[in-house]
């Protein structure tokens, strides 16, 4: 049954057939994406460590550098997490830590957990937990929505004081590249994988 | 041919296609439960709940900021207003889609996609399919707001020439926002072809 594709829009069963390049298949009955031509998980796996470098940059470097007066100040992801605390707004500040820090943690740790193995052939400890979780956290990212809201929220200051774009936000814009093509590619070549090694 | 007609499912988290097993099955890949159609129920509730949310969001300041001897206190719509007067238009424009346009959008195309599969209706099935695929797509977009005034509140504060506090709204909106994408979630888009299918078979 590995030779049938299911739409998940409108339970059409298709015959699967191999794809050219880079090419995705669609729904004959409601034209929804159905499946992707197969990538390598090596190519998800490079992408995955772009994602991870420029999560380090996004969180170890400012986003925003405010000067007024003749001071700075560097406003950084964990300083903004902790002001919103502060200023009490709790479940704001909860709300940032899980979708800015710790969910894109988790997900780059996990499918850093299951590529390196599957690259390498191997069978992969916790991979069906690991995949589950995944597909659970994948509708949170939030990083592209975050990283306009920098860019507004300079523009809002910019009656305040003087504010500029810090690093931190040129992390946060490649994180947002990465994890967005992350999602383009299928699933599938995961499990396929993962099928071939446990053999 | 549909899954269903064949007697087969598909598990949405792994994509194995199996036996149409009975319920509370779980997927023999992934170990994911398995279900056939998602209730319309959980999808109806979820609805109500942020519709009755979309009006504090709306009505509460999201924002107060002082600047001695300027105080204001924004609500999402004013604070747009703000943006076009003082910042830029094109920013404005998209406040407006992001916190405005989308949650409603969202709310009125739910209901409608709710109803019209409730009702197993054979209307323009592919239509509804592709609104359905629409804000499923653009749902989280409208958490800009709340991103917005966190960073302000932050940055602000640690420039310690103004204040600027998260209003009464933030919550409420952030919860319409949360409630709309858990929402679109359950709501299953098979359903929209049911009654399509059931008049072919007729």
């Amino acid at each position: 049954m590995s030779a049938l594709a299911v739409c998940t829009y409108c339970d059409t069963v298709h015959r699967r057939k191999d794809l050219p390049g880079r090419s995705s298949a669609r729904c004959v009955t409601c034209d929804a994406p159905l499946y992707h031509a197969n990538t390598e998980p090596a190519a998800m796996l490079a992408v995955t460590l772009t994602a991870l470098a420029a999560l380090i940059v996004a969180n170890a470097f400012p986003l925003i550098s405010l000067t007024s007066a003749g001071s700075a100040t560097h406003a950084t992801l964990w300083r903004a997490i902790v002001a919103s605390y502060d200023q009490q707004a709790p479940f704001v500040a909860a709300g940032l830590a899980i979708t800015l820090i710790f969910a894109p943690v988790i997900e780059l740790g996990l499918l850093l957990w299951v590529l390196v193995p599957l690259v390498l052939r191997t069978r992969p400890p916790g991979f069906r937990l690991a995949m589950r979780t995944m597909s659970a956290l994948r509708p949170w990212r939030l990083v592209e929505v975050f990283l306009l809201g920098v860019i507004i929220a300079i523009v809002k200051l910019t009656g305040l004081a003087t504010a500029v774009l810090g690093w931190g936000a040129f992390g946060l814009a490649v994180m947002a590249f990465a994890m967005a093509s992350l999602g383009s590619f299928d699933q599938a070549v995961l499990w396929s994988r993962f099928d071939e090694v446990s053999r | 041919m549909t899954a269903g007609e064949l007697g087969v499912v598909k598990c949405e988290t792994c994509n194995l296609v199996m036996r149409a097993p009975g319920d509370d099955a779980e997927c023999s890949r992934c170990g994911e439960r398995v279900v056939v159609r998602k209730p319309l129920s959980r999808c109806v509730a979820l609805v109500i709940a942020a519709v009755a949310l979309y009006f504090p969001a709306n009505v509460l300041p999201m924002m107060k900021t002082e600047q001695f001897p300027l105080h204001r206190s924004d609500t999402i719509l004013s604070g747009i207003k703000f943006l076009w007067r003082e910042g830029s238009w094109e920013l404005a424009v998209l406040v407006f889609t992001a916190s405005i346009l989308v949650p409603l959008t969202k709310l009125l195309a739910l209901g409608f996609l709710l109803i019209t599969s409730w009702r197993r209706s054979a209307w323009r099935p592919r239509a509804r399919t592709n609104l359905y695929r629409v804000i499923e797509a653009i749902g989280h977009w409208s958490m800009l707001d709340v991103f917005v005034v966190s960073l302000l509140t932050a940055v602000v504060q640690l420039g310690r020439f103004a204040n600027v506090e998260p209003g009464a709204a933030v919550l409420p909106f952030a919860s319409v926002v949360v409630l709309t994408m858990l929402a679109s979630a359950s709501f299953d888009p098979r359903t929209i072809w049911d009654g399509v299918r059931e008049v072919q078979h007729e």
